[in-house]
Order: structure tokens, then sequence, then C-alpha cells
């Protein structure tokens, strides 16, 4: 194999092995909350075993080692013969962050000997045998009687009802019906078609009316090394016995006669039966036949599930966006051209025609345009999935107990948001964990239940995403807040006796507010709250806190949908056509002139009872003063917010709403501070986009619509 | 570069006017020459930063040569131009008083620039051309393109990183 194969291969065996190791990490989690729910441990086993045969026909044996051991006891809690436990899941988990980590190697040196096995192999036999100690009695209970049974000559315990009435039926017309165990041999490399070969052959001397493990499991390879048939056949055992020893790979057969009357069981020697047998040959073979097209399972090719996705380079989806960008900037210059030439010309066929083509192209391209959009959507499951085992740990950690309720996963959100929002929910999660939901003792006494409730949910809000973390745990008290600033220096004690206590409450957003050594101190939370609320704002989200003493408090962000594309306010200020993103604007009103008053040599003006520092766009950006041509009395002002701040930014006239692609200003230009970036507008012409975040930074507003004293 | 001069006999010149003088820059560097169109006037960049133009649906910077050079302003004409170039990945737009012609020449006509040459700067100076006692002035792009500022930060924290190393 060429290593382009090799590393062909590689891939798609990484890309499984991701799947499979998600599947189980979801699935053990599940089993602790569930206990033993047999389609949750046939799945994590099926995802152990596809796992197993990966890795090992990829030659990393290392990582098929220990998957084998991991299969072997989902095996065993899938039979029932042992019980979920903690303590065993712990271990599973622990199995998987090595199998993780191997897969991490594999990715970085192509081979999987470096993390040691021998210690998590060892305590799966422990779990093994602790489990088998406790658990299992009444297991054993019904292997002796299937062991009875199989002495008897009986094995009648795995039958239907529909399946008895068939061996009934059959015997009746003289047919014997066997159960035969096929074991493999140990080293048989494609086990599903040794197991196809025995079904064909059997089946021209018989019918077979049902096999353990079911037909599919077995085509799907999912048995160990022996699987069990039942065969209606008027062949005698060792006809049948020589029959599948014909075929290569198979290690033994043992074959016990099945019975449901009390007839003795070796019927062979009775003539009658046998003339009997052969007048109703015929028939009762197209009766057995025609029953079990009915009941009993054949081998049936199954068309694998083909999965109707393909992998598309990231890159290539940016490209698409960048050009489907350029058409919609052009159907927008289409139907600006086309109006002037309406206006020269008047009503003519031909600009009739250039109107319709205008309006389809302009169909096509709003259709193409959310298309791709939705093609860089993804559920949010992809992040999500990976918090009820960090939700897990953590709390075992605090020794709490923890409800961890998500819902809305499918919500869907372009993949650079996805990437972005994963750091902020884990701090929001530790937060809720470590510090917001109380120890069992605590919440006993005041009252609630032992169980602490966490909740991460997701939806969309107009054209937003809404992603809220909340508890039912001691909520933020704005006292100890403020205290604790004050403290620190972050405000002064005249600001602070000023504050409501949501403005106390969104200090922990302040840098500085507090560091992960001094959390215990305050009651709450206060772990890097600076870097969450950076980070949102980095994609142009925004983060806001609502908390009550004692009953607990939810964290709410609000996120676009996609970065590359935004709805934009369109204004202007001088020759200037400005895009402010309509996620940073918070309300516009008019401003008569003598509401404008000056306070500290900042002019303020007061809306609904609140202070709103105001300035004047243009002067903010940099640009020279100039002369106002006529005193205005009204004045548009579009209030922007960032987190909690509000400003108000003085316009000169607002356009309206528009979607906008957002471009770079390049290399050369780099980053400038209150620019987000540029945008072309339907006339060709370019359109700064501010970023407001900046933009509040450089006013220095520190927070809130301050209290009008 | 270096061995380019040594293999290559003749230089493919773009050539331009800016206050009266004549100047050229490599043709392979230029992307395309377009009429003054509206700039977008960009806060908070060097004044010699005129703003931003769309070129077919891209976003390019443009600078005015003249205010780059400290040279005397002027109004824009009729004949001038932007001249789009690329260099080192970065596309920048530049505004000059007329383009006159694409020509050819010989490197070995190509001498290193006098200090006095032009009233340009001549840090920001490749060599002097000379053909048909026509004396042309090469630009060294990757100098004009270069934010001084930039540098002088590069420079800065190098020095405190060498400072830190020091202690």
């Amino acid at each position: 194999m060429s290593s382009f194969d090799m590393s062909q291969y590689l891939n798609v065996f990484l890309d499984e092995a991701e799947e499979q190791l998600e599947i189980m990490d979801e699935g053990f989690i599940k089993l602790e909350q569930n206990g033993d729910d047999a389609d949750l441990l046939n799945k994590v086993f099926r995802a152990a075993h596809t796992l197993k045969g990966a890795s090992a026909s990829m030659g990393f044996t290392n990582m098929a080692g220990l998957t084998h051991e991991m299969e072997n006891v989902l095996d065993k809690l899938r039979q029932g013969e042992i019980g979920v436990s903690q303590h065993l899941v712990d271990v599973l988990l622990e199995c998987l962050d090595a199998l993780g980590q191997m897969k991490q190697e594999i990715i970085s040196s192509g081979q999987d000997q470096g993390i040691q096995t021998d210690d998590l192999v060892t305590k799966l036999k422990q779990a093994i045998t602790q489990e088998e100690g406790s658990g299992a009695i009444p297991e054993s209970k019904s292997d002796g009687r299937l062991e009875r049974e199989r002495k008897a000559g009986f094995a009648l315990s795995d039958l239907t009802e529909v399946e008895k009435n068939l061996i009934n039926s059959a015997e009746i017309k003289g047919y014997y019906v066997y159960r035969i165990k096929v074991e493999l041999s140990p080293g048989c490399q494609m086990k599903s078609v040794r197991a196809y070969l025995v079904f064909n052959n059997l089946e021209d001397v018989g019918e077979i009316i049902k096999t353990i493990p079911s037909t599919e499991d077995i085509e799907d390879e999912k048995f160990d090394n022996s699987f069990e048939i039942f065969l209606v056949t008027n062949e005698d055992q060792n006809k049948v016995s020589n029959i599948i020893m014909s075929i290569s790979e198979i290690e033994a057969v043992s074959i016990i006669p099945v019975s449901l009357s009390n007839r003795d069981t070796d019927r062979a020697s009775s003539e009658l039966h046998n003339e009997q047998r052969q007048k109703t040959e015929t028939q009762a073979g197209q009766q057995a036949q025609q029953k079990q097209g009915k009941a009993a399972p054949k081998i049936q090719v199954q068309p694998k599930k083909v999965s109707q996705t393909i992998r598309v380079d990231v890159e290539r989806l940016e490209n698409l966006m960048n050009l489907v960008g350029e058409l919609v900037i052009d159907r927008t210059r289409l139907t600006d051209v086309g109006e002037t030439i309406k206006g020269k010309l008047g009503a003519d066929d031909v600009v009739e025609s250039l109107e319709e083509i205008t309006v389809h192209v302009g169909r096509i391209t709003s259709e193409l345009q959310e298309e791709i959009l939705k093609a860089r959507m993804l559920p949010i499951e992809q992040v999500f999935k990976r918090f009820p085992r960090m939700v897990r740990d953590l709390a075992k950690k605090a020794n709490k107990e923890i409800d961890f309720i998500v819902e809305g996963q499918e919500t869907e959100l372009d993949r650079t948001v996805i990437e972005e929002i994963s750091d902020p929910l884990i701090h929001l999660l530790r937060n809720s964990i470590d510090h917001g939901i109380e120890p069992p003792d605590e919440r006993r006494q005041i009252g609630k239940p032992e169980k602490g409730t966490v909740k991460l949910n997701a939806f969309h809000e107009e054209n937003q995403i809404v992603i809220t973390v909340s508890d039912d745990g001691r909520g933020i008290d704005p006292a100890k807040i403020r205290q604790k600033a004050l403290e620190k220096g972050l405000i002064t004690a005249e600001a602070a006796s000023r504050m409501s206590e949501q403005e106390c409450i969104n200090l922990i957003f302040t840098p500085g507010f507090s560091t992960a050594s001094q959390v215990s101190d305050v009651s709450g939370r206060g772990v890097g709250m600076d870097i969450v609320r950076a980070h949102i704002e980095k994609i142009n989200g925004i983060i806001d806190i609502d908390s009550e003493v004692g009953r607990g408090t939810t964290f709410t962000i609000k996120l676009p949908l996609t970065l590359a594309i935004s709805r934009s306010l369109l204004l202007r200020v001088r020759e200037n056509v400005l895009a402010i993103p309509l996620v940073n604007v918070v309300e516009i009103i008019d401003v008569e002139s003598d509401k404008i008053y000056s306070m500290q040599n900042q002019e303020v003006t007061v809306i609904r009872g609140n202070v709103l520092p105001l300035f004047k766009l243009d002067a903010v950006l940099g640009w020279p003063p100039r002369e106002e041509k006529t005193e205005r009395t009204k004045l548009p002002v579009v209030v922007a917010g960032i987190s909690d701040k509000r400003v108000g930014f003085i316009v000169d006239t607002l356009i309206g709403e528009q979607e906008i692609v957002i471009k770079p200003l390049g290399d050369y230009l780099g980053q400038i501070p209150g620019l987000a970036g540029a945008t072309i507008l339907g006339d060709g012409r370019v359109a700064l986009i501010l970023d407001v975040r900046g933009l509040v930074e450089h006013t220095g507003v520190r927070s809130g619509y301050e209290q009008a004293n | 570069m270096q061995e380019e001069k040594k293999t290559v006999i003749e230089e493919q010149l773009v050539v331009f006017q800016l206050s009266g003088e004549t100047y050229g820059i490599e043709i392979a560097n230029v992307h395309e020459i377009i009429r003054m169109q509206d700039i977008t006037d960009i806060p908070r960049t060097p004044d010699f930063v005129e703003g931003v133009i769309n070129l077919r649906g891209r976003i390019i910077p443009v600078i005015d040569l003249r205010k780059r050079f400290d040279l005397e302003v002027s109004e824009y004409t009729q004949a001038s131009r932007i001249i789009v170039v690329e260099v080192e990945g970065v596309t920048v737009g530049m505004i000059v008083d007329s383009v006159s012609e694409v020509l050819r020449l010989p490197t070995n006509n190509i001498e290193p620039p006098p200090a006095m040459v032009s009233s340009v700067d001549a840090a920001y100076l490749r060599g002097v051309g000379k053909l048909d006692e026509q004396l042309i002035i090469l630009l060294n792009l990757n100098k004009v393109l270069e934010k001084d500022e930039k540098e002088q930060l590069k420079d800065e924290s190098l020095q405190e990183v060498a400072a830190a190393l020091e202690e």
C-alpha cells in the first residue's frame, strides 16, 4: 500500500474513531444515569467493537487491545452478567480518555504505543470481578436453567412463541430440529463470510428458523467466535455436522436435538415416522418455507446505510461565501442600473425583460446565499456534546450532585461562531458548578433538592442565537460584589453607593475583578468573567446576567448567526456611509438639541430617567471637527450597546437596515480601532463597518446607563 | 531579485510622473492602472492614506504618493491615475500624477541612487536608470509600502526583549 493510500485511510480511521469515541462518551454518561438500558448497551458495545476492528486493521494494536478489554466488559454488561456501577463507569471513562490520547498520538506521530494501558486493563478486570461478586445473582440463576435445559436436550428459553410453533409443526411432520452451535477458528478473518457459508450450506438440507445472535448481527460480525442456529431438517446430526465441518476455519460444531414434545428425541429409529416423513416431505417443506417467510430470519443482504454527505474543505465554503457576497453586491447594482435605464427609456419591452431578469437573478442570488450560509451551519451539538462528561467530572470533583439538562442541541449556527463559543461556555458551566450550586448538605438545609440543576439551552430568536446557562444555586450577591470591587479599587466609594444591584452584578465582568485564586472569597462567580465577555464580544455577541440571591443565576448569550454577513444599520456622517451591526444597536432615538446637557464636560441626555452619554460619531472616529451648517433641532442618535455599556452616537442621517458582507480592510491598513471592516454598497461605493466595542472603549464610558440623580 | 538582475538583461518598467519627475516601478509588481475614482476616507490612518476603493469587489487601500514622499500636494487631474501594485501579498493603490509608458531598460543602465538625485528620500529608491538622456528614478516598493510605525513598533518590542534578556 502506498503511503498516500495509507494516509487517506488514516483520515477515515481517525474520523471514525472520533465518532465511536463520542458515542461511547455519551453512552457511558447515560449509562450511569439510566443503568441497564439494553439499547444503549448495545450501542456502546457496537461502538467499542467497531473501534476495535478499525484500529486492529490499521495496525494500532495498543488501541485495539484496550478496546478489546472494554468490549469484554460491555459484553458482560449487555449479557446482564454484571451491573452498571459508578466505579465501572469511571474506569470506562478513564479508558476512553486513554483512547483519546492514543488518537492524538496517532495524529501527531502515526503510532499509538506511547500510552500505558496495563493499569487500565487491570482496573477493568478488577471492576468485572467486583461486579460479578455483587450484582449478578439473578443472572446465574437463569444461566443454571439454561444449562439444565441444555443437558435435557432442550434449549427453548431463547425461542419466541412463533418459533416454538414452527418447531412444533415441523416435529409433527417428522422433521428434526437441531440447535447447532458453530465455533469459528480463533484466527478466522472474515467471520461473517464463514457464517454465511454455514447458512448457505445448511439451507440446502433444511431451513434455518433462528440464529443467535440475529442474522443482522452475524452479518455485521457482531459476535465473538461462535453463533447458534436452529435448523429444521430431515438429515441426521452427523450429516449436518459434516456439512458444517466441510467449511474451512470452523473450529467445532455441537448439535443438540430440540424437541417440544415429550417424545423420544431419537426418532430416527421409528420407521413409521420415516415413512410418514417421506410422504409429507414436499408438503411440509413448502409449509415450513411459507412460515419461515414470516417468522424466521433469512440472510438478507441489507444495503449498508449510505450517508448522504460529503466532506468539503472549509476554505472552499469560505470561497463560495465570498463569491456569493460579490453576487449580492452586483444584484443590488443591477437593480440600480435597471432603474436608471427605465428612467431614461421609459416603458419599453427591453426594459421590462431587464426588470424581469433582475428580479429573477435577485431571487436566485438570495437563495444561493441562504443555501451556502446553511452549508456552513453546524448544530450546536458539536459543542454541547462535550459538556455532559465535563459537568459530571467537575461535579464529582466538587462533591456535588448535579442534574445537567441540555436543550436545543439541534440549533444551528455558523461554524466560525461555533469555534469561538466553546471556551466561554466551559467557563460559565465551570462557574455554575464550582460556585453556583451549593454542596448537597447546604441545599438540604435551605430546603432545596440535594441535586442541583444546571441547564444549558440554545434557541433561535429572530436573527440571533440565544444560549443560556442557568443554575438553581446560590446566585450572585450584589452587596458582596460591590464590597469586593471597592476593596480592589475598581470603583470609588461614591460610584459604588450609586450603583444599582444589576450594575453591581455586572462588575464581575470588569477586568481584574477576580482571579482564580481569590474566587473562594466571593460568594458566586468571578473566574475570568472578563475573558468570557471578551470572547463573546469578539464574535459580536452580548452577554447578560440575571441572578437572584438564593435562587440561582442565568447567563444569556446572544450571538449573530454568522460572522460573514451581518444585518446592519446604515447611516450617514458627512459624505460617508457607515454601517453598525444591528446586534449592537439598542435603539434609535431623536434627541432634541435643547435636551442635551453638559455633565463634567460630557454631553449627555436623559432617556427614561437614565443618563446617556452622547458622542458625535465623526469626532469619535477621529475626523476633524467641522462647522455645523445649520443648527439642527433634532438629532438622530443611535444608542449602541456592548455588554452592559450604552452609548449614544449622534449621526447625520439614518439610511436603513441592510444585509452586508463583511470584508477586511486588508493587511496594509491592519486593524484600525473602531472599524470592523468594510462592505460594498449597491452603488459600488465602500461603506465602513463600525466596531462598536472599539468605539465604546474609545469613549471611555464605563458602564450602563448612568442613573440620573 | 538579486539573481534575476544578473540573468535578465532588461527590466520592464511602468513609468509615471510625480511632481515633475519621472519614476519607474517594475511591471511585475503592477496589478493594474485605473482612473481616479471615489475614495472612502478611513479615519485614524496616516495622512498619506487616502482611504479605500472597491476594485471589483475587493477593498483596496489607496495612498497618495506625493503625500507619502512629503512632496507638494496638488489637486487630482484628468491625468491622475491609481497604480494598483502588489508587493509580498499586500495590494495597495498608489495615486500618481500620470502614467506615461511602459519601457524596457537594460539593467546595466541602472546605477545606485546618488544622494541628491530627487526630492524623494533616497531610502525609498532602488536606483536610477538612464535611457536616451532621460532619468528614471526607480522606486523600492518594499520600502515605500512599509509602514514606518509598524517598523518602529517591531524595533521597540525587540529592544524590550533584548533588554529583558540582558537583565
